[in-house]
């Protein structure tokens, strides 16, 4: 276990949680059915979970959709409750002292707005300013200071609903920083943007950790926010961690691999090349896997021959691979 | 016709799976017959007593007989999608259809009615049963007639509520125009026969469409005459020619704009 | 505990605030809703003229004890749909998981939510209530009794839909039954007391508290006595009371959007 000590303001220790489901089947006979004897479906959410984060840091939480990413934040935020096990949120038990805990922390859900679209984002931070009982010529002066920070000038007395997805985060984030939270969680801040607007989410978010040094746990099912923001990122799959390391260790282990989909105008032979391993080979259509450790990309593709490709398409190992990869080294 | 009357069974087999939905929505039925018996048991103090030609129990069955038509018929619903059909511009893919926009309508909206009305009927019926243990007089007669004169005035009221929805073609929001049509139908046509009115405006609800598309039929269930019956249906197969006449000319004209327009 | 009190407010009327400028939008929109609503509770005047026309006296009301009952019935029902709108929306908020935003906020999580938006139509029921007090008869003492009864009488109306609604947080989609209660709680209060019999009376102080809201209040009005008066302040402190302890009972086994993505 990573963090622990006297910098921790965040301690979970054994979080579980379980959901019923009520199984509903088709049709009238279904209806009736699950009035008179419903049927229940046991999900674990969350199975057992114990980390600890440190002042300052930003931590990822990554795993396929259903993990128990959201569920472990909710519990953290106070929105759900723990069946098991304990949360120390700043000394706070978010179950018990969820009021007083929402002062010191912002919440940004990707898929919820908390914003009013009728509203310009300027009238929405007040409202927020409001909501936290801060004085209005902080909130004022607040408002300023995050309007530069996340570039906010041009978009500031636009009402929301003329924004943006990527212009409506980033007033999502400055609406939950608002009251100067010590914590900030972010749950799928990058869902659905486009790549260059991830990119600037990523850097303004990692702007703001270096300016407030407030901590940051996000999480995503984008290993690529994990990479350029976090030092430090926990994989939890089927409610369980599967993994909690630093970014260089699984970057070491497990992110240094590259898969390549090129279509050839000739065939090359690269069997026995060292660091690439063919794991397609049909007619003019290549895939390869370029470990990084040993070959890098680009002596990758010139070894291809530049003038020889078609089509080409670099991608990273799918979180999936990675997360079996790890169960499988578990195992061993 | 064969396809129209295809249409009708596709529509009232495909809402046949959301049985028990549809039925809940009906508990608001139970309550309102639940006040109104309470309300005339109160009115008459003495059950024999007939007040305007009425008894006590004639006066709930009408009750019941109103509202069935009116529930099944979830009017407003149906003029909302006849509203956004025309602004939605829904009803220019329809013109390149082999069928015509108003007959389509007009049948894909009795096959869900029909559904609404065997259910809300059945419930009615026991309702009616179980409140006042008997049924008005029924003769096999005055059943197909009460029937025939339900479904008429359904037909009517549909075509109505099109004709009113696609006003949408010239004017923003038709929604009002529904709402005072409706809010007629509840006050002279749902709650009282017309004897319970001033003599001066009883011939005026007689002949205007609240009579032919709510009155009518209850006031056959309750008290059934030969004589009722064939004034009834006159009056309302020449009300269902004359909307059927009035809803093809507004769609014709309305759709005439459109292309005007460019849709 | 009084500044939690205060600032508690203050989040409250800027919320109202923004909601109604949001409706606000909208000018023709706004004052059509507002209007009609008036003209369809004015309609049902003519039910009871008809009624009226038959019997002087219905449910040992007189006539303009009816529009007394119809203005209590428009002023509970309009202020609770004004204010507190999502109050009757609370059992899809519950199963939907709309909950999260409300519940990150350092406030009271119930009364964010059920504040958070207006229903226009519902000030036309407040207009058409003040109506119908000016037809029954203005005074000081009427005024402020009608008012009184209003306010008490739509938190009453909140709370029993809260209560209803809060059934969503064990047994999932449960929105008809508080929908029922609602339409229930609505229908019966345009009627007199006098004209039910039985059980139902019963109801009418417990679950279904139309005795709270529209009766005593109407016999208050037109006849003051200090018990009355006194039981409807009781009684609106006792159902104020269940509903908070009821939802937050329940706010334990909040799953937010998790059954939602489940069940996909």
């Amino acid at each position: 276990m990573k963090g622990v000590g006297s910098m921790a303001v965040i301690t979970v220790k054994k979080l579980s949680k379980v959901f019923k489901v009520k199984v509903k089947e088709k049709g009238l006979k279904g209806s009736l059915k699950s009035i008179i004897k419903p049927k229940y479906n046991i999900i674990k959410a969350v199975k057992n979970i114990s980390f600890s984060v440190d002042k300052g840091e930003i931590i990822a939480f990554i795993g396929p959709n259903g993990a128990g990413k959201s569920t472990s934040i909710k519990m953290m935020t106070g929105i759900l409750f723990p069946d098991n096990g304990t949360i120390d949120i700043l000394g706070l038990d978010p179950s018990k002292d969820r009021k007083r805990l929402a002062y010191s922390i912002g919440c940004v859900f990707g898929q919820k707005e908390q914003l009013w679209t009728h509203l310009t984002p300027y009238d929405n931070f007040k409202f927020f300013g409001a909501i936290y009982d801060i004085p209005e010529s902080i909130v004022e002066k607040k408002i300023e200071e995050l309007r530069e920070l996340f570039e906010l000038e041009e978009f500031i007395n636009t009402p929301v609903r003329n924004l943006s997805l990527g212009q409506r985060i980033r007033c999502e984030i400055v609406a939950s920083l608002i009251h100067e939270p010590k914590i900030l969680f972010l749950d799928e801040p990058t869902i659905g943007l486009d790549p260059v607007v991830k990119e600037k989410i990523r850097t303004l978010i990692k702007r703001m950790n270096k300016e407030y040094k407030t901590t940051v746990v996000l999480t995503s099912h984008d290993i690529s926010d994990i990479e350029k923001l976090c030092k430090r990122v926990i994989i939890v799959n089927k409610g369980q961690i599967v993994l909690d390391d630093t970014m260089d260790n699984l970057k070491y282990h497990y992110l240094n691999k590259k898969i390549i989909d090129v279509k050839m105008k000739e065939k090359v032979n690269l069997d026995d090349v060292e660091g690439i391993n063919i794991l397609k080979d049909k007619d003019y259509n290549l895939k390869l896997e370029v470990d990084l450790k040993k070959k890098t990309i680009s002596d990758a593709i010139n070894l291809l021959n530049i003038d020889n490709i078609i089509d080409i398409n670099i991608s990273n190992i799918p979180l999936e691979e990675i997360i079996s990869q790890i169960y499988k080294d578990g195992d061993k | 016709m064969k396809k129209y009357l295809y249409i009708f069974k596709s529509e009232l087999m495909s809402n046949l799976q959301y049985i028990f939905d549809i039925s809940i929505g009906f508990i608001s039925y139970c309550i309102l017959i639940y006040i109104f018996l309470n309300l005339w048991q109160y009115v008459y103090s003495d059950p024999s007593e007939i007040i305007n030609g009425y008894t006590m129990k004639q006066m709930i069955w009408y009750v019941i007989i109103t509202e069935i038509l009116w529930m099944s018929l979830s009017g407003r619903k149906y003029n909302r999608k006849i509203c956004n059909d025309v602004k939605t511009g829904n009803i220019a893919y329809n013109i390149i259809k082999p069928y015509n926009y108003v007959e389509y309508s007009l049948f894909s909206h009795l096959g869900i009615t029909t559904l609404r009305f065997i259910l809300v009927t059945i419930l009615g019926i026991v309702l009616g049963f179980i409140f006042l243990g008997s049924f008005p007089e029924l003769t096999v007669l005055s059943i197909i007639g009460v029937l025939i004169s339900c479904v008429l005035a359904t037909i009517i009221n549909t075509l109505i509520i099109t004709s009113l929805g696609l006003i949408s073609f010239y004017i923003e929001d038709t929604s009002p125009i529904y709402w005072v049509y409706s809010k007629l139908i509840l006050v002279l046509g749902t709650i009282f026969p017309i004897e319970y009115f001033p003599k001066i405006i009883q011939p005026i609800i007689k002949y205007s469409p609240i009579y032919a598309v709510s009155s009518a039929p209850a006031k056959l269930f309750v008290d059934f005459s030969l004589i009722t019956f064939i004034e009834t249906i006159i009056i309302q197969i020449v009300y269902f020619l004359a909307c059927l006449g009035i809803t093809h000319f507004i769609y014709k004209k309305g759709v005439k704009k459109l292309n005007v327009n460019g849709g | 505990m009084l500044m939690e009190v205060k600032s508690q407010i203050k989040a409250t009327h800027l919320s109202i605030k923004y909601a109604l400028q949001r409706e606000l939008l909208n000018k023709f929109t706004f004052i059509s809703n507002i209007l009609f609503m008036i003209i369809n509770n004015g309609c049902f005047i003519v039910q009871w003229i008809v009624l009226y026309s038959l019997k002087q006296n219905i449910g040992g009301y007189s006539f303009r004890q009816i529009l007394l009952l119809w203005g209590l019935a428009a002023m509970t029902y309009g202020i609770s749909r004004f204010f507190f709108k999502e109050a009757f929306n609370l059992s899809d908020i519950i199963n939907s998981g709309k909950l999260d935003n409300y519940l990150i906020q350092p406030k009271n999580v119930l009364i964010s939510c059920i504040t958070s938006s207006v229903e226009i139509s519902a000030l036309g029921d407040i207009l058409y209530g003040l109506i119908m007090l000016i037809l029954y008869g203005l005074s000081v003492k009427n005024v402020i009794l009608f008012l009184t009864c209003g306010i008490l009488g739509s938190i009453v109306l909140t709370s029993i839909s809260i209560i209803f609604s809060s059934l969503s947080f064990w047994f999932g989609r449960t929105e008809m039954v508080a929908n029922t209660v609602d339409s229930l709680m609505t229908n019966f209060a345009t009627y007199p007391e006098g004209i039910f019999k039985g059980i139902i009376k019963i109801m009418f102080y417990t679950c279904l508290p139309l005795g709270i809201t529209t009766y005593i209040p109407v016999k208050l009005i037109s006849n003051f006595s200090l018990p009355d008066l006194i039981f409807i302040i009781f009684g609106t402190f006792i159902f104020t009371s269940l509903a908070f302890i009821i939802f937050y009972f329940g706010l334990k086994r909040y799953s937010s959007t998790n059954l939602m993505n489940a069940r996909i």
